[in-house]
């Protein structure tokens, strides 16, 4: 009995499907326009996940690179900086008291750089935007392991070696698909070796790939490109550990103000940033982002509701006398409002798919036009599928009443 | 058993209210009618023959009054009952057809079925029988608006007929068509008559009514004796 009932049940479930798809597909004027509208809103939404997902998987990506145990220390207060005040203030006795006098921090990596010299292999020339100087251990340092060779040693830098390790982009600009290990390149007029390639990282760090760089010994670009030898722009420490960070920070900036004779009460002439502060900042960008996109998402959505809505609510009424027709041959008020349900919810999932693929297009073009960082994953499939189901029933739900409360001997006349 | 009318009607009365003003439209309804009968139910425009039509199809209830379908009193059943009491129990004719315009012929004859229990195959293979039955072997996948008047009543009629329902109610089924084709469909609800249905007809026409083995005159409300 119960068995029978249920067999009923999915037949009856199965057959309103069926007329609901055959409905929607003999309306298909109506049936486009609520797709399309649907459709909007489900583009919007997808955009929006996948860039929120983005940054968050940015900021992530900028947080391990940084790395959770280390500091960065830049010359002058970058928070609030004094007129006039000078910007080279850490210097290499700076950087040797750290390192010697600092608890807990393990490294302490002074770090320079020379911008867009022009590199060449044989007959392959290019303009590399970094030209990094570094101490032994880059990889280790930086967290980013090397695909291939070997890292600086202290003899390399202690010599000025002209040695380098060479990022993912001008290895495959210069080399292609050669191994650009033990090669010699130039840089300017400086030849070098290559002696390792670092992974490939991509993720852009705010203008120009990350992975378009050359490093060199520290020594060696200080020496043979001319940089001042006295000052650097900023300092990396990284510590054994990262419990205590903010007490290695006290501790650093009293090191660093004892160092600089800051008496009490005059400003830092240096900023310590930590990947705390960095993941706070990404994270209020993103909660901004949030807010804008989704509010945008919501109206989007909200619109192609209504167009639901009313369009359904025209249909109905255009439709009474099939709804009439159907109640007096023995359609209960249940099947009839299932089945405009049913009109509206495969409706709007076909709005979402197409919704979808519009906005994953629009997302990969905003992205190729580097204004936005796109994640796909199922997530937005998930949320795309759920809201559009939520809004086929939700807006549907209206004109279904309306359908199912219809008397037959009113609509059917004569 | 045998005995038992399909159809009671005893007192029965309707009154609707028109802009807050009560009106009686029937007065008072008394009528059997036995299984397999043919009845012509005549009467003036505006006599009360629909309204009665719609009671005795479970589309709209009396005021007061008692009415048994079948030996069971339908009176007080809940909608959802009266649903299920009219898939399997009524089958409709209407003046105009009332054909969903988008789906075949063979998909409208399988309408009412589709509500009910029969299986899927079972009710194709029905309403292919009734299409055939009704003259309409080669149209089964013709859309109502491919087929002339006649045709779409008669594939109204294969649907009326698809849950195989004791009783047919018919109302001014050939109100929309010519003598010729008038002719025809009333020559087939005669055949589905003597299949041993009871059939229930109304009209204005006395030509038609001739039909019938019984006639029944509705004149303002009330049943005339003749
Ligand atoms: N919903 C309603 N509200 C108010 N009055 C109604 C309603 N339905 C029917 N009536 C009235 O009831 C009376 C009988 O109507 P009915 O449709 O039963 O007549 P009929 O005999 O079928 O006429 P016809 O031959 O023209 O079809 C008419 O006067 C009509 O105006
Ligand atoms: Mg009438």
């Amino acid at each position: 009995m119960v068995a029978s009932k249920t067999v009923d049940l999915v037949r009856l479930s199965w057959r309103i499907l069926h007329m609901a798809l055959t409905a929607v597909w003999a309306h298909r004027l109506r049936s486009c326009f609520v797709i399309l509208g649907v459709a909007l809103g489900i583009a919007s939404l997808t955009i929006i996940v996948a860039a929120v997902d983005g940054a968050e998987r940015k900021a992530y990506e900028i947080v391990d690179s940084f790395g959770p145990d280390a500091v960065f220390i830049l010359g002058g207060d970058i928070r609030n900086r004094a007129v006039g005040q000078r910007t080279n203030t850490l210097s290499y006795a700076d950087a040797e008291v750290l390192r010697q006098s600092l608890p807990g921090a393990y490294r302490v990596v002074p770090m320079r750089a020379q911008h867009n010299l022009p590199v060449r292999f044989e007959n392959n020339k290019m303009q590399v935007s970094a030209i990094v100087g570094a101490t032994a251990g880059y990889a280790d340092v930086w967290n980013w392991p090397l695909s291939e060779g070997r890292d600086f040693s202290e003899e390399d830098i202690q010599r000025g070696a002209k040695v380098c390790l060479i990022g993912d982009t001008p290895a495959n600009e210069l080399f292609g698909d050669r191994s650009p290990v033990g090669r010699t390149i130039y840089i300017e007029k400086l030849p070098v070796q290559v002696i390792g390639r670092l992974s490939y990282r991509g993720f852009s760090g705010g203008g120009g790939s990350i992975d378009e760089r050359i490093i060199l010994p520290i020594t060696t670009l200080t020496q043979r490109f001319n940089l001042d030898r006295k000052y650097f722009r900023a300092l990396r420490v990284k510590f054994t550990s990262t419990e205590n960070m903010d007490f290695h920070v006290e501790n650093l900036t009293s090191l660093l103000r004892k160092q600089h004779n800051l008496a009490e009460g005059q400003p830092d002439d240096f900023s310590i940033l930590t990947a705390d502060e960095i993941l706070g900042f990404l994270s209020m960008f993103k909660g901004g982002l949030l807010l804008f996109l989704g509010i945008t998402a919501a109206v989007a959505i909200v619109v192609g509701g209504f167009v639901l809505a009313n369009l359904f609510y025209l249909s109905v009424d255009e439709r009474k006398s099939e709804i009439g027709l159907k109640k007096a041959l023995g359609a209960k008020n249940s099947a009839i409002l299932l089945q405009v349900l049913a009109e509206a919810v495969i409706l709007t999932l076909i709005g979402s798919l197409f919704g979808m693929a519009i906005g994953m297009g629009m997302a990969q073009l905003l992205e190729r036009l580097g204004i936005l960082e796109i994640l796909f994953s199922w997530k937005v499939f998930t949320y795309s599928t759920l809201s559009s189901v939520a809004i086929g029933i939700l807006f549907g739900l209206r004109p279904a009443r309306k359908a199912a409360a219809m008397v037959p001997i009113e609509v059917l006349k004569g | 058993m045998s005995h038992h009318p399909v159809i009671h009607l005893e007192d029965i009365c309707k009154t609707f209210s028109l802009a807050g003003q009560p009106v009686e439209v029937l007065k008072g309804i008394s009528l059997q009618i036995d299984p397999g009968e043919f009845i012509a139910l005549l009467g003036t425009s505006g006599s009360g023959k629909s309204t009665l039509m719609h009671i005795l199809g479970l589309l709209d209830r009396p005021t007061t009054g008692r009415y048994n379908l079948a030996g069971q009193d339908v009176s007080q059943l809940p909608d959802e009952r009266l649903s299920e009491l009219r898939n399997s129990m009524v089958g409709f004719i209407f003046q105009s057809f009332y054909l969903i315009p988008y789906v075949s012929a063979r998909e409208n004859v399988m309408l009412p079925g589709l509500y009910s229990s029969t299986p899927g195959r079972v009710l194709k293979a029905r309403a292919e029988e009734l299409l055939t039955l009704v003259g309409l072997a080669d149209r089964m996948d013709f859309k109502p608006g491919q087929l002339s008047g006649g045709q779409q009543q008669r594939v109204a009629i294969a649907r009326a007929l698809v849950n195989d329902p004791q009783v047919l109610l018919a109302d001014e089924p050939t109100g929309q068509l010519d003598s010729k084709t008038s002719g025809e469909i009333l020559d087939l609800l005669s055949d589905i008559h003597r299949q041993g249905r009871t059939v229930i007809l109304v009209t204005h026409d006395l030509a038609t009514a001739n039909y019938a083995g019984r006639k029944i005159f509705l004149d303002d409300g009330r049943i005339k004796n003749s």
